[in-house]
Parts: C-alpha cells; structure tokens; sequence
C-alpha cells in the first residue's frame, strides 16, 4: 500500500528546543519554595538497623528537616507490595535509602548527610539468586508470602523466591523421551545498568490544600499517581503527576523507582516541593538495575535436526525489592524457547530476593537474557548434529502456522522471519570470511530474535485530538518521549489517518496526569503499535464528528460522504462540499445558528485479546510478535584479545516503516547497547553486596570510537495490530548482538563462551587456555 | 567566602557574587538558570557539561568559578540567534543525531569549540571530539554525519 506520510524521515518535533538546550528535563525545573534533599546509604548491604542518631546532623546549616523510615507502615508495589520508601528495621541493599536530610540546598543537605550516625547489626549477604535460593540461606523478606500481590504471582513463603512461573507445552519434559539428540548447558547474564545519560529524579509536594504535586524523570505518570494515592489514603483524582523530557530511559525509568522515596521525604515538609535528583553513583546503586538472569537449558532435537522438547531453568537474580523483577522472570521463561517451535515445553523460572538492588526493566525485558541462551544453544546443537546453525534454524523457525511455547499459532501478520533469516544469510554468510592472519582471528556468528511486548490486562494507551478553527490538530496522549521519536512517530500516524500534512498536526510536550490521556506506561516496543492503534481510532471518530455535522450542512446522509482532509463532498459530486475547517467548532451557519459537535475525540487501545497465564503457564501473553535475523562479522586481536566487530547486520519484519531516519537510529542505538552488554558491561559486586564500578568511567558503556558499522534492513509484511501495518521494534535489535558474537567468536578460534561481558582479559585468558590444552 | 566573579556569558557581562570554588556548572545552572548545559555525572566523563571558554570546549562540572573571572563564555543558549540556528545546530537537529536529547548540548558545544576554531578540521579531529561524549541512544553514526554536515554548512558560511 502506498501512503502519504509514512515511510519518510521527517524531522523530530522536538529536534530544535533539545539542540537549543531550551528542552526541560526533571533538574531543569525550578519551583518557588523548592527545597532540597540527599539521601543517606546504607555501609551494609544486608543488615538490621539498630539505631539512627540525627541529632548532629539537624544542627546543620540551612538543615530544614532530617527524615528516617521511623514510622512508616505501608509498602508499595505494582506486582508485589514488598518495597518501603525508607529502610524501616533492616537494609536489604546497598543503595537503599536509611534517612534523608532536606534543606535549602543540595550542598546544605549533602553536608548534614555526613552527620547522621546509624549503627547496623550486619547479616549475611547474597548476591546471586543460586545462593539465596539454599535451603539454608537467611530469609531477607520474613513477609514473603503475605505481601499483596497480583493474583498470578506464587512466593513462597519462608525462602528467598519471591515467584515462580512454570510453563508447559506438549508433554512438558516428559517430551525428551522423542528426542535423539540433546544438548545442555548453562548460561549467564550479569546484573548491569540502564545508564541513560540524564540520572533519575523526582520533585514532590505535598500541597497546603492536601493535594499531591510530582514531577518525575518517569515513563509511568499514571501509575505513580495510582500508587501514591493509595499509599497516602487519598483519591487517585489528588494527586497530579507530571513528565518532562527524559533523558534516555532503556527500561528503568519504567514502573516506580525513586517516586515513592522523594515523597516519603516531601511528606514531613507539607507546602514545599522537594527536588532529589540521582547523582550518577545513585543512578547505578539506588534505582532499578537490569538483567541478572542465569539460564539452565537443555534441548533435544531428531537426528534430522526437528526440535523436539525444550527444559530451561531461569534463575533470576532479582533484587532486595522484587516488585519490578518477577514480570521479567516471566517474559525471560516463557520466551527461552526463542523463535523456534519445540512440540515440548518444560520452563521455569524463579524470581529470588537477593541483597543488590531491585531489577527493573531494561530494553529487551528479558529476551536477550533468554533467547542468549537458544541462540547459543542452537549452535551447539547443530555442531553436535554436524549441521549448518542456519540450516538447523531454518527448519524449525516460528513461521505461519507455527505455535510458540505459550501456545499462540503464528500468523502471516506476525511477520516473515524466513527472509529476514535469508537476508542475513545472503548479506553476510553468502562470502568467505578473511583468513587468519598475523594480528587477528576472524568469526562470523548468527542469531535469529523474537519479542512480544509485555502486556497487562489494564495496558492500554489513550489518545485525545482536537481539530482547531483552522483544520489543524492538537494530540495529546500519556506516552512518555524518551527519545525514542514517538512524537514523530504520532505526528506521522496522525496526519495519515487524517490525511493532514504532518506540519498541521502538533504533538504534546509533556504529560500530565489531569489532562493527558491514560496510558498505562510507555513500555515493551508498544507505543507504535498500541499507541498507533489508538490514533487510528480516534482519527476515524473524529472525521466520524465531522461527517454528522457535514451531513447536515450538505442535508444528506453520513455514508453519502467523502473526507479528503480539507473537505467533506457528495460522493457523486465533490463540488458540493463543506471544508473541514468550516465544521472544527461545529458548522457556524448564516444566522450564528451553530449546528453540530465540536470536533474533537478520544480513543485507546490495547493488546486485542491479551490474556493472564492459565495453569500451565500459556495464553495470550505475547498477542504481537516482531522477528528478527542478525549476525556479528568480527575479529580477535591475538595480541591483546581484544575483540572488534567489523560490522553487525539486523533485519527485522517491522509490518510497515513509519520514519526511515528513525528506525535506523534505533536499531543502532539498540545493537550500540547490546554490544556495550557483550563486550564491556557488568555491574561488578563485591561478596559484601557494594558494587565496585557506579562510575560511568568504571562502568564502561560504548564511546564513539568503539561504535560499529552496521547494515540494517527491514522486511514489510503488514502486522494486524498496529497502525497501517506497524510494528513495534524499539527493543528487538537487543538480543541479536551477544549471542551473534559469541557464536562468532566460537566460529574464529572454536571457543565456547557461556556468560558475559567478553573483555579482552576474558578473551585473552580462554586464548592461553586453549594454547596450553593443545 | 562569597566573592564577586565576573564575566562574559552568551554576551552578556554578568557578575555572580558566589563562593569561587563553586563549580561552573553549578553557577551557570543555579545561579544562572541557564539549564541548557546538562549534569550527566559527577566526574568529567560523559561531556553533557561541555561549554566554550575562551574559544575552547571545556567540561564545566570540574572547573571552579574563579577560574572564568574575565573570561568569555559561552553556553548553548547563546548560539541560535532567535529562530535562526547555528549551523551546528541545524546539522545535528536534522541528521537522525538527536533521541532523547540529554547529551546535545555538549555535543553541539564541542562541535562549536572545534570548527569555528578550525573549519576544516580532519575527520580524525572530529573523531577525537566526539569521543569525550557519551550517547546511549543513537550508536554515534548520525552524530558523526551532523557534524560533517555542520563542517559543511560552515564552510560554505566562510
């Protein structure tokens, strides 16, 4: 289909007051009365407090309050109600909030900090869910079990597993019985960091009048006004949340992280808003962390290369607070089987309170952490079969008439991962690699992708547009721009819709919960898709409006009617018409007698048909599917072990490109990222539960000259979701990157790696290995 | 001990009356309010705090006031003229190097102390800039094209 306005690189809307420093993001803003906090951290990252002393500390100058979690009764949660804002008896993680000081300003506040005196009784510390997970291991939540939590969750009480979630499929493991041939191995990816550029913040106000004010560096307004609400007894309609520019979010500015803790301070100051802003240790110690997912998996196959039946045990390491994790646990499991069909599913995974800080969303939301594994897995298997990893893949990729682990049939619509696979193949595998020479060893390494989004029975995404006295239009939805380009995306959904030109259409700039929309959050690659979806709709209720009145200016009937954008016409005559610009405020006749609606409407949409799990842990989980091929081309510096990906190719089935510039920088940003998780990046705890590394020049992400060349195509098979025919990407190009290089390394020098990052100190390490077995 | 320091901003002869080892950042964003010059962290690595003094891209989160006293600042307020915008600004607004947006100002801040210096910088000059900077979202490629597209258009300025 041929369309107007998509598939052309328009401009950001918010290009200009981001590259004239005019953008406002959450430190940007100024309050009259405002009032600053630091928060103090704890010295154990497991440990009963025994007291808290701040008496120096409110002697300090400029010191208007010193605030402990003295007092506090409740707990909050989206999924479970395990956090506090404040530690209250015990700390169960190095970055956790034990007291805070509020004063005039940062320097006052952070200068007190160091006046405050707590004594700790320490405990012992896990930092791995296989370690809190023993039977004898000291319980760090006594509560687990009576926490209230979502219907579909299973603690259990007395541990540390704070979820588990089983899957099955088929036979379960009663499956391998068919199988000729199995692999197993054990796979990890370590606990890392989001690390958007701007750190995480939050004003809160408790208002004279007894309402509630926020401004926050959040993708969840509307959740944070939920959950505030109900953990101060108030209704949701008083407490009022607002979203600036974001800084970068990758994930965990996702769901409640800091929002909770600021207004736990801001409450013992009722009528000044108080300021917190992370500093960049925070930001890595004390909001939502990422990953953490350890992965047994075992996989038979026929001799011919069928995939018969697929066990994995995810164990994931979730953090002292296991709100955020356990719907990561579950996306990891339930999508460890990959793009592939297995007749035979047996997956579990287990969510474990552990004492390093809470996991949160990172993008990919536990694809990659997953599908590292059946990536790597179906190399190994196919070595074992002596197949070709492609070959072995391609018989067994989820396409039309396939069904996936949670028992969803695979459409046409859900995309054609077969080309994409093809594509790569031809792109990259159709030539010789380069020899081994003086310097360097040279790999080619291939894997396929697969992500749903992660819904929720309450995930929708609402749009509200207007159209002004001229024809133009004003859209106002609760989607958060983290940068991500959804308002280009919206601008461009919105003026094919309407048949508007783009420059007529005008995207909101912040969201605020009295006006905006409801959005559940801005999550899972969902915005294009769900959030296209819901333009859609309210476009088409819109020219709905137009037409009624229209019907009645042109005295005939609605269905008589045509609508091009500027005018409403006799579908047998377009000379008798009215302009749309004429029927914004309803139709203005001769007289001033004004007949018909204003014409403005609202919409949403969500995951048609999205289910709970049923008891075998299958349903209409996933509903939207985007597939993917890619493959790493790389080289192993032999002196050094250093490894250089020489190029990274994706392609992906994205039904329908809205913005060619766009969806090329995200793919990059995205494959940047995942490179920066292979090669570089771990968060790196000590066995006292202190991260060694909460410093961007420790905590090494991707710099310009490490960026990579890439290919990056796309396929268009039109999804049935989203709208005209899109589908969501933002997190896909993720899960390639470490599985594709790891294979590749395996094919350069025949090592096989199991976890990573894959520094040139590991690489050198596994070289000189392998010299001293031959 | 609060001193007076004074110097040029964006044109502007300004005084601050500030303790003079307070940090530049701190004085061009609290004192100032000039909010366009991003804090990214704490220690000179990520670059979102670059600002021209005296000609020359400098990171303003390790830099005490009194070392500007007399000194011509810059920030990236003072680069667009109204609506009419820096060549720098126009290449990197348009060249895809722009998400979310947090790490620009430092960007188009080092870009400005490089080629109005040295309009015809070498590619390897560029490169080396653009190194002090972290993006997490973009990959880099489409900063690299605004910036030679910003070399571009100010060459064709000259």
């Amino acid at each position: 289909m041929k369309f107007k306005y998509l598939g052309k690189s328009y401009n950001r809307p918010d290009a200009i007051s981001k590259v004239t420093g005019k953008a406002i993001y959450l430190d940007d803003i100024r309050i009259p009365g405002m009032l600053h906090a630091a928060i103090l951290r704890p010295e154990y990252a497991h440990a009963e407090i025994v007291s808290i002393d701040t008496t120096e500390a409110e002697k300090m100058p400029g010191v208007v309050k010193v605030v402990t979690g003295k007092g506090c009764h409740y707990h909050y949660g989206d999924n479970i109600k395990d956090l506090v804002p404040m530690a209250v008896e015990k700390v169960r993680y190095i970055g956790e909030p034990v007291a805070a000081v509020i004063a005039d300003t940062l320097a006052q506040a952070e200068a007190a900090l160091e006046k405050i005196k707590v004594e700790y009784k320490p405990l012992p510390v896990y930092i791995d869910a296989r370690d809190a997970m023993k039977p004898d291991a000291v319980v760090i939540h006594k509560e687990n079990g009576e926490y209230w939590h979502l219907p579909t969750l299973k603690p259990t009480p007395g541990t540390n597993i704070a979820h588990t979630y089983h899957l099955k499929k088929g036979n379960g493991v009663d499956g391998f019985k068919d199988a000729e041939v199995i692999v197993e191995a054990e796979f990890n990816y370590p606990l890392g960091s989001c690390a958007a550029i701007e750190p995480h913040g939050s004003i809160v106000w408790f208002k004279e009048d007894k309402t509630i004010e926020v401004w926050s560096s959040s993708i969840c307004p509307f959740i944070i006004r939920e959950d505030l609400a109900h953990s101060y007894g108030m209704p949701v309609s008083d407490v009022r949340v607002r979203i600036p520019d974001i800084g970068g979010c990758f994930g965990y500015k996702s769901d409640i992280t800091v929002e909770q803790t600021v207004a736990w301070i801001a409450s013992f100051v009722p009528g000044h808003p108080v300021k917190w802003v992370a500093s960049r240790k925070e930001d890595f110690t004390s909001t939502l962390i990422a990953h953490g997912i350890r992965s047994r998996m075992k996989i038979g196959a026929r001799k011919d290369g069928r995939l018969v039946a697929i066990q994995n045990e995810v164990l994931h390491t979730g953090g002292a607070y296991a709100d955020t994790a356990v719907n990561i646990t579950i996306a990891a499991t339930h999508n460890s089987a990959g793009p592939y069909e297995f007749e035979h599913c047996d997956l579990t995974g287990y969510t474990v309170y552990t004492n390093t800080p809470p996991v949160g969303a990172y993008r990919g939301y536990g694809h990659q952490e997953a599908q590292i594994a059946t990536e790597r897995m179906m190399d190994l298997l196919a070595r074992k079969l002596n197949m070709d990893p492609i070959q072995l893949r391609e018989m067994n990729y989820l396409v039309e008439g396939k069904v996936n682990a949670l028992g969803e049939r695979m459409w046409k619509t859900h995309g054609d991962l077969m080309t994409c696979s093809n594509m790569v193949k031809e792109k990259v595998f159709s030539k010789p690699k380069p020899l081994e020479d003086e310097n360097y060893y040279y790999g080619r390494g291939f894997a396929a992708a697969m992500k749903s989004p992660k819904g929720a029975p309450f995930s929708t995404k609402g749009c509200y547009m207007k159209m002004n006295i001229d024809g133009s239009i004003s859209v106002s939805m609760g989607g958060a721009e983290v940068g991500q380009g959804l308002r280009t995306v919206i601008q461009q959904v919105a003026a094919e819709a309407l048949k508007i030109a783009p420059e007529r259409i005008r995207v909101y700039t912040e969201i605020d919960t009295q006006y905006s929309p409801y959005e559940w959050q801005t999550i899972g690659s969902m915005f294009t898709t769900q959030g296209g979806r819901a333009i859609v709709r309210a476009a088409e209720k819109l020219i709905a409006v137009l037409k009624n009145t229209a019907a009645q200016v042109l005295k005939t009937d609605v269905d008589y009617l045509e609508y091009d954008g500027d005018y409403i016409y006799l579908r047998n005559d377009p000379d008798i018409r009215v302009a749309v610009a004429d029927l914004s405020r309803g139709y203005i006749t001769s007289d001033g007698i004004t007949i018909g609606e204003y014409a403005h409407a609202v919409s949403d949409a969500r995951l048609p048909r999205y289910a709970n799990p049923d008891e075998n842990g299958q349903g209409s989980l996933g509903v939207n599917y985007t597939f993917g091929a890619t493959a790493a081309e790389i080289r192993i510096e032999k002196k050094t072990g250093k490894i250089i990906v020489d190029k990274f190719t994706s392609v992906f089935d994205v039904g329908q490109i809205i913005n060619p510039k766009q969806i090329r920088g995200s793919v990059m940003g995205g494959v940047t990222m995942a490179v920066g998780a292979a090669l570089y990046e771990k968060l790196d705890f000590g066995e006292d539960g202190r991260i060694n590394n909460p410093q961007l020049f420790k905590y090494h992400i991707p710099t310009y000259k490490e960026s990579i060349p890439m290919d990056i195509d796309f396929l268009e098979t039109p999804d049935a979701v989203g709208p005209f025919g899109a589908r969501g990407v933002g997190e896909h190009s993720v899960i390639g990157p470490a599985p594709a290089i790891m294979n590749a390394i395996q094919d350069a020098v025949g090592i096989d790696f199991f976890e990573i990052p894959i520094t040139p100190d590991v690489m050198k390490k596994a070289l000189e290995a392998r010299q001293e077995k031959k | 001990m609060a001193e007076k320091i004074t110097f040029t901003i964006n044109g502007k002869l300004t005084t601050v009356e500030v303790d003079p080892e307070m940090l530049v950042i701190d004085v061009i964003r609290d004192v100032l309010n000039l909010t366009g010059t991003k804090r990214g962290c704490d220690n000179s690595v990520c670059g979102t705090c670059t600002i021209v003094v005296n000609g020359k891209a400098t990171k303003s989160c390790n830099m005490a006031v009194k070392k500007i006293a007399g000194a011509d600042v810059l920030t990236v307020e003072g680069l667009a003229k109204g609506t009419e915008l820096h060549p720098i600004q126009k290449a990197i607004s348009e060249s895809g190097a722009i998400q979310c947006g947090f790490c620009t100002p430092g960007i188009v801040m080092e870009l400005y102390g490089l080629l109005e210096e040295k309009p015809d910088a070498a590619q390897n000059e560029i490169e080396n800039a653009l190194n002090k900077h972290l993006c997490r979202c973009t990959g880099y490629e489409p900063i690299r094209d605004g910036a030679l597209m910003a070399q571009e258009l100010i060459k064709k300025r000259k």
